[in-house]
């Protein structure tokens, strides 16, 4: 069953937790909205607003939550919403939660992953995000076997389970410290406003608006 | 060995077919009523005419069979395709314009765990051999009058044009990489993405102003008047007349409360080349059905021809009028039938159907069983046949009165709904 749970008239909003969590709330509260219940949720995670519902959720959930109308909006990572491949529509870019996906490769590897390739015509690579990987290395036409992981991704290389790793990097910090260096730039990212296309259809009004604050919002924010 | 249905297909049984049966009876009778024939397909098509519309020209993946000839099959993706096929191959001398209509299984491959059917049911329509703003108009009335006559009174309509995209790609005068990437981004519907591309270098300014806030218009006339505006600015002011006065029939003829113009709806990479559509209704956060304009299909089976349809999905039509609590009563059974006599059964039962009762036959039953039996199929009525007299029994399994000879009316048609007292 497919069904949208808000049918009132509030909106339904997915916010993930983790990473991207004090940025949304706080991009949400200069927006105008009333995200109080949101700043100490408790163990709730669905918390009701004035003017919007709220669904905290994990963030690889987020697409899945908006493609099959369980929420109206959300906010989620672009790489998340590329990984996921669902049909969503994708309406501001928020600019926090900026992060750059990389192949990375040990430094102390003798000899490289690339040196390897020629003799053995294949790289074994970990991540958790087996689509954007696949296309990454579809597209540089190089062959690779994908394992995927569910997190530690940095260790997969010092245990001898993969050659490179494609993951997630802010700031550089934690590949350094498991001795990686980046190879190459996959693609990077930043949280997104996104929309359920029938909800944009249906309760467009609420939607734009709710776009649109939020694309004020990060702009003065960018701006000051 | 598990007896279960393979992953992404399900039975359906009693109440709920008999409830899709009568939807899609209700949608058959509209399409039947502007003149569309039925058609049939086979469920297998060869492979080839499926990729003949392009890479990227079925809705989705389509499910591959191989057969024992090592001949690669596919199974229906949706009705579109083959009726192309038939159009342009038996039905080629047809002075046309052709119309119509299917309820028919179609078939899509999905990944695992995404909750998604392979096998579901379509009901459409395909009007080819006319072109022109009274031919979209007719598709979009089309539809909206179906899902009203089923009972459906709260849906949105949003139709676009792939056309004014393609106008401002071609008006930027960008290499063809960039355009490429432009329909791409806007097709996977990624305003940032969008905007990103129309901020390059080289993008005339006014063109770039356009993109970035046409895929984000949508209301009635006015949304259209913005649109030409933009066009006009980008020096291709004709690009959403079509659309206009489509747009303008639907509004003459009291559709505009369900029609919305979204230019945002744009289906570029499929094989639609004009107005495009999308059905929504409240609760659902899928689309109930879609459709468009798609003139250069018929081209790929080597005979060219305008062309538009669309198709409603009747399982998310069924989930819609669950949401709008609009689900048709299944009908009930009047009758059970019993007694010892059983040529006296069928000749009870059948009189009883000629005055247009719902009948079961339970031959053997009488008194007490024969009512357990009614109660079991929720039969208004218990029924034996004895001394060439149908008697109506008691909830005690007594003679409570004889049926009149012909019958009364059916008591579904009586109580309408009631239960019998």
């Amino acid at each position: 069953m497919v069904r949208t749970a808000g049918s009132g008239d509030v909106l339904r909003v997915a916010v993930p937790k983790g990473a991207l969590f004090d940025d949304s709330v706080s991009a949400l509260a200069r927006a105008g909205y009333d995200v109080e219940g949101l700043r100490d949720p408790g163990r709730s995670l669905i918390v009701r607003g004035a003017e919007a519902e709220f669904v905290i959720a994990k963030p690889t959930d987020v697409p899945v939550y908006v493609a099959y109308g369980a929420v109206d909006v959300a906010i989620a990572g672009r790489d998340v919403l590329e990984e996921a491949a669902l049909e969503v529509v994708e309406l501001v870019d928020l600019r926090f939660g900026a992060c750059r996906f990389v192949v990375a490769e040990p430094v102390s590897a003798t000899r490289s992953a690339e040196e390897l390739y020629r003799h053995l015509g294949q790289i074994r690579v970990a991540t958790k995000y087996p689509r954007i990987t696949e296309r990454h290395f579809a597209e540089r036409g190089l062959q690779v076997e994908i394992i995927k992981l569910a997190g530690n991704i940095e260790i997969a290389p010092l245990i001898g389970i993969a050659d490179w790793i494609v993951d997630i990097t802010a700031t550089g910090t934690t590949l350094r410290e498991n001795d990686l260096r980046v190879v190459e730039e996959v693609m990077e990212s930043t949280a997104r406003f996104v929309a359920n296309p029938a909800s944009l259809a249906t309760k467009s009004d609420r939607v734009t608006d709710m776009a649109e604050r939020l694309s004020r919002a990060v702009a003065a924010e960018k701006g000051a | 060995m598990r007896p279960a249905t393979a992953r992404g297909f399900r039975d359906v049984l009693l109440d709920e077919a008999a409830e899709r049966e009568a939807v899609a009876a209700s949608l058959v009778a509209v399409f039947d009523s502007w003149g569309y024939s039925p058609v049939e397909t086979p469920v297998v098509e060869s492979h080839e005419v499926m990729a003949a519309a392009g890479p990227e020209g079925g809705e989705a993946a389509p499910f591959r069979l191989l057969d024992s000839d090592g001949e690669l099959l596919a199974l229906r993706p949706d009705m579109t395709l083959p009726i192309a096929r038939v159009a342009a191959t038996r039905l080629a001398d047809d002075a046309g314009p052709l119309r119509v209509r299917y309820l028919a299984p179609v078939f899509r491959e999905h990944a695992s765990f995404r909750g998604q059917a392979r096998q579901f049911t379509q009901a459409g329509v395909e009007l080819i051999g006319a072109n022109g703003p009274a031919a979209d108009a007719e598709i979009v009335a089309l539809a909206a009058e179906a899902l009203r006559a089923v009972g459906l009174t709260e849906f949105t309509i949003a139709i676009g044009s792939v056309e004014v995209l393609h106008a401002f790609v071609d008006a930027a005068g960008m290499p063809e990489r960039w355009g490429t990437a432009v329909l791409r981004a806007a097709h996977a519907r990624n305003l940032p993405e969008v905007r990103r591309l129309a901020a390059e270098p080289g993008v005339p300014a006014e063109v770039a102003d356009a993109l970035a806030r046409v895929l984000r218009t949508r209301g009635g006339a006015d949304a259209i008047d913005a649109c030409r505006a933009a066009l006009s600015a980008c020096g291709r002011p004709g690009a959403a007349d079509g659309l206009a006065e489509t747009f303008s029939i639907l509004e003459g003829i009291g559709c505009s409360d369900v029609v919305v113009v979204d230019f945002g709806t744009v289906r570029s990479f499929g094989y639609y080349t004009g107005m495009v559509m999308q059905v929504y209704a409240p609760g659902l956060g899928l689309p109930v059905g879609g459709g468009g304009r798609y003139d250069r299909l018929l081209a790929a089976y080597d005979r060219p021809a305008p062309a538009a349809g669309f198709a409603i999905g009747l399982e998310r039509l069924m989930i819609a009028l669950a949401e709008a609590g609009a689900t048709p009563k299944a009908k009930r059974v009047d009758a059970v039938v019993g007694g010892l006599d059983r040529a006296a059964c069928f000749a009870g039962a059948a009189a009883l159907r000629q005055a247009g009762w719902r009948v079961v036959l339970a031959c053997g039953a009488t008194s007490l069983e024969l009512v357990r039996a009614a109660e079991r199929v929720d039969a208004f009525e218990a029924i034996e046949a004895a001394d060439g007299a149908l008697y109506r029994l008691d909830r005690a399994g007594g003679r409570a009165d004889r049926v009149g000879e012909p019958p009364d009316q059916p008591p579904s048609r009586r109580f309408s709904g009631r239960r019998r007292p």
